[in-house]
Parts: C-alpha cells; sequence; structure tokens
C-alpha cells in the first residue's frame, strides 16, 4: 500500500491563537482513516486544510505525490478529492437529479472529458442523466430524483451530499463527521453506506467523527488529537491501550461504546 | 419548454413586430426604450439571479456602449453601425473584466456592490467634465445609422425601421442570455449562488465564472447602451447614474429575479405604470413605490414566482385525479428557475 495522502508538520492559528501545533500524518491507499479528539482538539481545522478550504500557516500537504499546499479546494478535487460538510451542504433550488447532475458536469468540464456539456446545448446529456441516477441508485435516493432537495430529511440530504461527492469519481473520500445530528438508527444507516461505498469502488476514507460505535465498525485506523498536537495514532486496539489516550478522551465515551 | 410558454413568447413577438403598424410613434417609441431596458435588466439579473452577485454600478456598462456608439455615429466617423455595436460589446467586456480581476479576488458581496456603485458614480463625473462627450448636456442628435450587409443596405434612419432592428437585436441578445442562462454553464452559476463553497468542491474554478458571467453581463449592458443612443438620439451622463442602475434591480425584483423573464416582465410593467401615470407628475413614483412594496411583502419571488404558484396549483387537481399524491413532482419535472 502506497501513501495517497500525507501531511507534514501542520501549523495553523487564528489570530494568537495556535489551533494546529505541528501535525504529521500519512494516509495510505485503501484505508480508511478517522481523526478523533475531545471537542476543540483542532480537527475540523486540520479537516479544513487537508481539503484546501482553509491555508496553513506552515508545513506541507501532500496529495498522490504531488505538494498541494497552496492548491485552492477546486484544484485538489480535481486531482481525486471529494469531500461532506458537517451540515450537509447540497443545492436546496435544484431537485435531487440536478444536484448530482450539475457534479457530474462539473467533473466533466474540469477535467476535460470529451463528453463534456457544450454552453448551448440546454438539456443535461442522456449519459450525464444516467450517471447521476447511478450515483442516487447507489446511495438509495432514486426514487425522490424529481423530488425539490430543500424538502430532503437531514438524512436524505446527507446521503444526497454523498452522491455529489461521488460523481467527482474520488480516490479519496473526506467525511466531516458524516453522522453528526442523526439518530441511532441513521448513524448505522450511513456507517453501512460508506462501508459499501468504500468496498464498491475501492475509495480511501479520511473521517473525523465523535460516534465510537461508528468509528470501530468503519475505521483501520485512528489517530487521536488533542489541544492541536497528536497523541496517538495506530489500529482500534493500539489506540485502547495507549495510556495517554485513555488519560484525555477515552475514560468517557470509549466505555459507552463498549459497554 | 412548455407549449403555454413557447406560445407566451410567440405572441409577445407578433405584437412587438407589428406595433409600428397599429400603434403611434410615441408608443413604438416607449416600447423601444423598453426593449434596451429589458436586455439591459436581463443582463444584470444574469448576475444578480443566476450567480449571486450584485452590481450596483451596472448603468456604467450602458452607459460605455451608448456614448461610444452615440459618438461614433454623431461625429461621422464613418465606421459601420454593428462594428460599432461590436466595439460596444467588447469595451464593456473588457472593463468589466479589468473590474472584476481586481474586485472578484476580494469579495463578491456588499463589497463588490459598492465598488461597483463607486466606479459607475466616477465615470459618470468624467463623461460630465468631458468637452467631446458634451459635458452635462450629453451629445444630441445622433444620427440613426445605416447598415450595409453587403449584399443589402438596411437603411435604419426612419424610426419604424430602427424599431424593427431594435427588436430583432434584443431577441438575439436575449436568446443567447436565455442559453447560458439555461444551459450547463447557467447551471454551474446556479450552484455558485446557492452555495459556492460546495460548487467549489465539486471542482468549480468559482473565481473565474463569476469572473466569466461578469464579463458577459458588462458586454451585454454595453450594447443595450449602444441600441439606445441611436434610438433616443441622445445621451446623457444621466444613463450612468446610479438611478439609472437601479433601473433593472427594481424590474427584476417586480418580475422575479429567480426565473430568467422576471426581469422582462418587471420592465414591461414600470413601462405600463410609467405610460398610464405620465400626465399625473409624479404620481408614476407613488404608484411604482406601492406596487413594489405590494410585490416585495406578499411574493418575494416576484410576478414570475406568482404566475408559477398557480401554474402549479392549477396542475395539481388534474394530477391527483390521475392518482398519487405526489404526482406533481414526478409528472412535471421543472428543471430550476424555468421559464
Amino acid at each position: 500500500m502506497s501513501t495517497l495522502l500525507s501531511i507534514a508538520d501542520i501549523r495553523k492559528s487564528y489570530g494568537a491563537l495556535e489551533v494546529l501545533k505541528g501535525v504529521t500524518l500519512d494516509v495510505a491507499e485503501g484505508e480508511t482513516f478517522a481523526i478523533i479528539g475531545p471537542n476543540g482538539a483542532g480537527k475540523t481545522t486540520l479537516f479544513r486544510v487537508m481539503t484546501g478550504e482553509a491555508p496553513c500557516n506552515a508545513g506541507t500537504v501532500r496529495y498522490a505525490g504531488r505538494d498541494v499546499t497552496r492548491a485552492p479546494a477546486f484544484e485538489r478535487v480535481r486531482l481525486g478529492m471529494g469531500r461532506t460538510f458537517q451540515v450537509a451542504r447540497i443545492f436546496p433550488d435544484f431537485t435531487v437529479e440536478e444536484n448530482v447532475i450539475v457534479a457530474v458536469e462539473a467533473r466533466r468540464s474540469s477535467r476535460g472529458d470529451a463528453a463534456a456539456p457544450r454552453w448551448f446545448q440546454t438539456r443535461p446529456r442522456a449519459d450525464v442523466r444516467a450517471e447521476a441516477m447511478e450515483q442516487l441508485e447507489r446511495v438509495g435516493l432514486a426514487d425522490k430524483a424529481a423530488s425539490d432537495a430543500r424538502f430532503l430529511s437531514h438524512g436524505d440530504k446527507k446521503r444526497l451530499e454523498f452522491a455529489i461527492a461521488l460523481a467527482g469519481r474520488p480516490k479519496i473520500l473526506m467525511l466531516d463527521e458524516p453522522t453528526a445530528g442523526m439518530s441511532p438508527a441513521d448513524r448505522m444507516a450511513t456507517a453501512e453506506l460508506i462501508r459499501r461505498l468504500r468496498g464498491e469502488s475501492g475509495l480511501t476514507v479520511v473521517m473525523t467523527e465523535h460516534d465510537m460505535d461508528v468509528i470501530f465498525g468503519l475505521a483501520n485506523r485512528i489517530f487521536v488529537m488533542n489541544h492541536g498536537e497528536p497523541i496517538a495514532c495506530g489500529t482500534l486496539d493500539e489506540i485502547r491501550a495507549n495510556p495517554t489516550v485513555q488519560e484525555v478522551y477515552l475514560g468517557k465515551e470509549m466505555y459507552g461504546a463498549e459497554g | 419548454m412548455k407549449p403555454i410558454h413557447f406560445l407566451a413568447i410567440a405572441a409577445a413577438l407578433v405584437v412587438l413586430a407589428s406595433l409600428p403598424v397599429w400603434a403611434n410613434q410615441g408608443v413604438t417609441f416607449i416600447v423601444g426604450l423598453a426593449l434596451v431596458e429589458a436586455v439591459f435588466a436581463l443582463s444584470w439579473n444574469l448576475l444578480f439571479g443566476f450567480t449571486g452577485m450584485a452590481s450596483f454600478g451596472h448603468a456604467a456598462f450602458f452607459a460605455i456602449g451608448g456614448y461610444l456608439c452615440g459618438a461614433g455615429l454623431r461625429y461621422a466617423t464613418g465606421v459601420p453601425f454593428l462594428a460599432l455595436l461590436g466595439g460596444a460589446g467588447a469595451l464593456g467586456a473588457l472593463t468589466a473584466f479589468l473590474v472584476g480581476l481586481v474586485a472578484l479576488r476580494r469579495s463578491s458581496g456588499i463589497h463588490f456592490a459598492i465598488l461597483t456603485l463607486a466606479l459607475s458614480e466616477v465615470l459618470r463625473v468624467l463623461i460630465a467634465y468631458s468637452t467631446a462627450l458634451g459635458r452635462e448636456d450629453g451629445l444630441s442628435a445622433i444620427p440613426r445609422p445605416a447598415v450595409n450587409l453587403g449584399v443589402a443596405r438596411l437603411d435604419l434612419t426612419s424610426g419604424q425601421s430602427y424599431y424593427w432592428f431594435l427588436l430583432v437585436a434584443s431577441a438575439l441578445l436575449a436568446w443567447v442570455l436565455w442559453l447560458v442562462a439555461k444551459g450547463p454553464l447557467g447551471r454551474v452559476l446556479q450552484t455558485i449562488r446557492q452555495d459556492p463553497e460546495r460548487a467549489a468542491f465539486m471542482g468549480v474554478d468559482v473565481w473565474r465564472y463569476r469572473l466569466g458571467a461578469f464579463t458577459l453581463s458588462g458586454a451585454v449592458a454595453a450594447v443595450s447602451g449602444a441600441l439606445y443612443a441611436p434610438w433616443a438620439q441622445i445621451i446623457t451622463p444621466d444613463s450612468a447614474h446610479w438611478i439609472h442602475s437601479t433601473q433593472p434591480m427594481l424590474a427584476s425584483l417586480l418580475g422575479g429575479a429567480q426565473s430568467f423573464w422576471g426581469p422582462v416582465i418587471g420592465t414591461i410593467l414600470f413601462t405600463a405604470i410609467n405610460y398610464a401615470t405620465r400626465t399625473l407628475i409624479g404620481l408614476s413614483e407613488i404608484v411604482i413605490g406601492v406596487v413594489l412594496l405590494v410585490i416585495v411583502l406578499s411574493a418575494p419571488s416576484g410576478v414570475m414566482g406568482l404566475l408559477r404558484r398557480f401554474e402549479s396549483r392549477r396542475n395539481r387537481p388534474a394530477a391527483a385525479a390521475g392518482g398519487g399524491a405526489r404526482v406533481r413532482a414526478a409528472t412535471v419535472p421543472t428543471p430550476a428557475g424555468e421559464a
């Protein structure tokens, strides 16, 4: 397994507050990598730096052998990064199908695809629509294709966002708290969805998450951080056995997960 | 396109094309002005309603086109009229591109709006100081041109023939804007309006699309100004005044900014109100103010939004009779912002 995403000595401050104090990590191709930590540990900031949503003050981000530290988000997406947001972000004025159509068209035109839409053809091409429907079927939203996206439930919006991200045919999927704000049943369904999508297309997944059940069910490796610094990185068993992790983090939540 | 929309457009074109035959010169002149303003409003709404950017100084582009064309004809430079129109579009596009290059790096929201407003006021003051452009009085007695098409020569010096030329040109510009707004480009622009960050994470270079939309919008606004100059036969610094910049905004709000044809409907309504109240000084402003207030409060999506609501209400009972409660969504897959 080769390294797909690697960051080295990332530092980031908001004013005088140093949020990331030199974070280094490697994500191997095909693995599912979870970032955990208490509130305020810097998970989301780290996520923003990795995806290109926010610049870092120091350090490097390398993706697929390239230095993308200064590359804006849309360039990273073109290189094969896909992402979802903590609160699902979809296009509320479009129908569910159109949400995915624009994502398919965006991929085709940004990668100079020969089948990219031309400006005077107002209707989406038939193969674009077929591809969009395919993605909706994968996430289980095909029967809602014609409804307005704004009326979807929270869980369905998350699913739609998955379909949008997948329409970009990513090699790596970055999920920022994919089950945030969901009911326990929805959480399990989402974890199942991630597992299935990962299996179908051999995706590499990087996720931040609060729900330990979801993490334990999915992650190959876990990265624990606190106060902007890494504390531990390893497999589930290694993390459980780590005394520092137990001290700062596990005491409360991991018992609940085990019990 | 649905049959009813096709019929509405065809009927509008027939009425407009036959207008000089059955209406008097005064009405024809006003409708000609409305055509120009409608294209101007459409160019503005491509930014606002589709890309989510507000230009508060759009009249500057109108004035750039108007003065270029007006001066070209007034000083008998010998430049062909079609070249003047093309030049106006190119100059409008270039200006918008340069302004956007600087302004859009930083912001596309309120700062962009205020910056465009400030620049347009600067342009107005510069024009008012320029002797070649007639200072405060503007350029008057602009002659109407003749167009040499190689095989034929179109003499547009009469009001009627220029009106028809204006109608064809406006329809063409509207058609191009419609293609852009309804096509894949327009879909990308609409994603940027709804959530620029989400769009960026689909691989869309948001900044480039915004700049492109602003450039196109500036070009079309300048061409609408260039069409105006020989029609009114005068162009003054007022064409760059901020009050003129509000015209497309009010028309879009009244007609419905989310709809492509909304700004046209709004322009028609404004023109009708102005015409109906023309003998009562000051009344038109009051009527327009009241109408706007009512529309904004009762139908935030404008007249087109109201029409669409009636349309879906009319369709619903029929669909329900066909069986199934969610049939509307299934049988009428309306692409966003249809009509």
